[in-house]
């Protein structure tokens, strides 16, 4: 049935548009609520399409320095936890691939069961360990804490892909005197260059929208990431929606950024880690 | 080959040692919190006292958790049924061949992506009872007659946070449901063809059965991923009104952090922690099985 359906033109892709387009709708309304002044965000009914649109709120986001303080600081946690999750990945997942031991078997079933759990409940051992460590309101806590996360996620998507690179490779830069390590670094790496970057990206996007470790982590306001702080807008019964929906606007964009420049490679290393 | 072997073995222990640490051990660490007696005063300390299972007695004591437990089934029960039918009946959609369909059925995954903070926050500006545009939109073509109170009525406010949770999640288990699609030979499809088989037959004796253990692995990844849920709820409601949109992690949250209560937070834990472990335990064996076949 799959494969067979014949060619059924352009009919179908406008069904799709107008299908996909309804579905996204929720981000198209984030966008043009930010684009709203304070008068037409409240309209009844709400204009569909922005009659008057400003960049008042934009501005307001750009001008409150605690919006560029909060976005500075999301950068601060996921870029490092970026950096951490692909060394330790690409470390693991290698290994993963390469080994075929009772030991390796165990160690792959350890991170599949490792990475089911609730970040809410890991909180508070997390929040007393990073005490006991001396590192509550520090980067490093969060940092540390949300690789947890990516990284599980990380060796899963990784490992099938590193079985990809033919390991008559490996063994003709051995031949070449090259050591494991080297062999590693200047042989399999190079080639994992797509795969890690896929990985890269998933794992920035994740750090970069973590809520619950930041929350729990950080206690100083000045520390916060912007998911604290588009919390901290909406927590109220009542919000400037103009104002927060631009916010998340801007805090988006780079995720939409990156999903678009990589959206097939992206969906090509979802498949294959997920169900393999 | 023993040079690389070492290495090997190196580069796996780094990892795995990071999330033994960062992960098995808090969670065994909240275990032996669950039978202790643990408040403000003793916390930092790791000689608290034992309390046998009294945390255990006082959480299945308290409506509240029955009312959260139940709340955490119906919002985990829905969204599985929801995101692997829905997403189902999408990428069947998709699997079908015409100008742009993969970048199309790609774009979808852009809602999945969104930090679920975000969209939390953004449902709770759809969902706003005045000026929201789900109101407006249901009003305007007659479905409801007077605004819907979607996050501050009691009754609904479940309803909403799994919709807006529903879309958050299907994109991703459409993705993986079409990556399993793509995986089914041709052959049984033209014989049926040749045999006169329907479309709906030809759905329900080929493509249903050889899509059963996908399906069942992502009905328990999106399990796993719902019991997560924290930040979509923490932005929408709080888990309120009157916990009448908790769910476990959520709760456990609420009495370790805003009660203090951590031997309580840590016992309502073990039970998703059950839960989790329990269907990824499913999930490995699908994989195992998926793998061997």
């Amino acid at each position: 049935m799959i494969r067979a359906l014949r060619r059924r033109g352009w009919g179908l892709t406008v069904l799709g548009v107008i299908g996909v387009a309804l579905y996204l709708f929720p981000i198209y309304w984030m966008f043009t609520s930010g684009l709203k002044n304070s008068a037409e965000i409240f309209a009844s009914p709400p204009t569909i399409i922005p009659r008057a649109p400003t960049l008042a709120a934009f501005i307001y986001v750009f001008q409150r320095d605690d919006v560029l303080r909060y976005l500075r600081n999301s950068l601060a946690i996921a870029v490092p936890v970026t950096l951490l999750t692909l060394t330790m990945g690409s470390m693991g997942g290698y290994a993963l691939s390469r080994l075929n031991s009772r030991i390796a078997d165990l160690a792959l079933f350890t991170v599949l069961l490792l990475q089911v759990f609730p970040e809410a409940l890991l909180a508070t051992p997390m929040f007393i360990i990073f005490k006991a460590l001396g590192l509550l309101n520090t980067f490093a806590a969060v940092i540390l804490a949300t690789t947890s996360k990516t990284l599980a996620f990380a060796l899963v998507i990784l490992r099938p892909m590193f079985r990809q690179v033919p390991i008559e490779l490996e063994e003709a830069s051995r031949v070449d005197g090259c050591t494991p390590l080297q062999t590693f670094r200047r042989i399999v790496l190079p080639l994992m260059r797509i795969p890690l970057i896929v990985v890269g990206a998933l794992s920035f996007v994740q750090a970069y929208g973590e809520f619950v470790y930041p929350l729990t982590l950080l206690t100083r306001d000045e520390m916060q990431p912007a998911t604290v702080g588009i919390y901290s807008f909406v927590g109220a019964e009542y919000a400037d929606w103009h104002r927060v929906m631009a916010f998340s606007s801007v805090f988006v964009l780079p995720i939409l950024v990156l999903f678009l420049a990589l959206q097939r490679r992206i969906v090509a290393g979802l498949t294959a880690g997920a169900l393999k | 080959m023993r040079g690389s072997r070492s290495l090997l073995y190196v580069f796996l222990a780094v990892p795995l040692a990071y999330l033994l640490a960062l992960v098995a051990f808090p969670i065994a660490y909240n275990i032996v919190m669950s039978v202790q007696d643990v408040n403000l005063g003793n916390i930092a300390r790791f000689d608290r006292p034992f309390v046998g299972l009294d945390n255990y007695r006082t959480v299945l004591a308290d409506p509240d958790f029955r009312h959260v437990l139940g709340n955490s089934l119906i919002f985990v029960g829905a969204n599985v049924l929801a995101q692997v039918g829905i997403g189902l009946a999408v990428a069947l959609f998709f699997a079908q061949r015409f100008p742009g369909v993969h970048p199309l059925r790609g774009l979808l995954l852009a809602a999945w992506l969104l930090p679920a903070l975000v969209v939390g926050a953004l449902w709770k500006w759809l969902f706003a009872t005045q000026y929201g545009v789900v109101n407006f939109v249901l009003i305007s073509t007659h479905l409801i007659s007077t605004p819907v109170h979607w996050l501050s009525d009691p009754s609904v406010s479940l309803t909403s946070i799994t919709i807006a949770n529903i879309w958050l999640g299907m994109p991703f288990s459409m993705i993986l449901i079409s990556a399993a699609l793509t995986g089914i030979p041709l052959e049984p499809y033209e014989a049926a063809a040749l045999d006169g088989a329907g479309p709906v037959q030809r759905f329900r004796y080929i493509t249903l059965p050889a899509l059963r253990p996908a399906l069942f692995a992502v009905a328990c990844l999106v399990t796993i991923y719902t019991m997560r849920a924290f930040d979509l709820i923490f932005a929408m409601t709080e888990g309120g009104p009157l916990d009448a949109s908790n769910v476990l992690p959520l709760f456990s949250y609420q009495a370790s952090f805003q009660r203090f209560q951590f031997g309580l937070g840590a016992a309502i834990g073990s039970f998703a922690v059950v839960i989790v472990v329990g269907v990824a335990l499913l999930y490995i064996q699908t994989l195992r099985q998926e793998t061997q076949a």
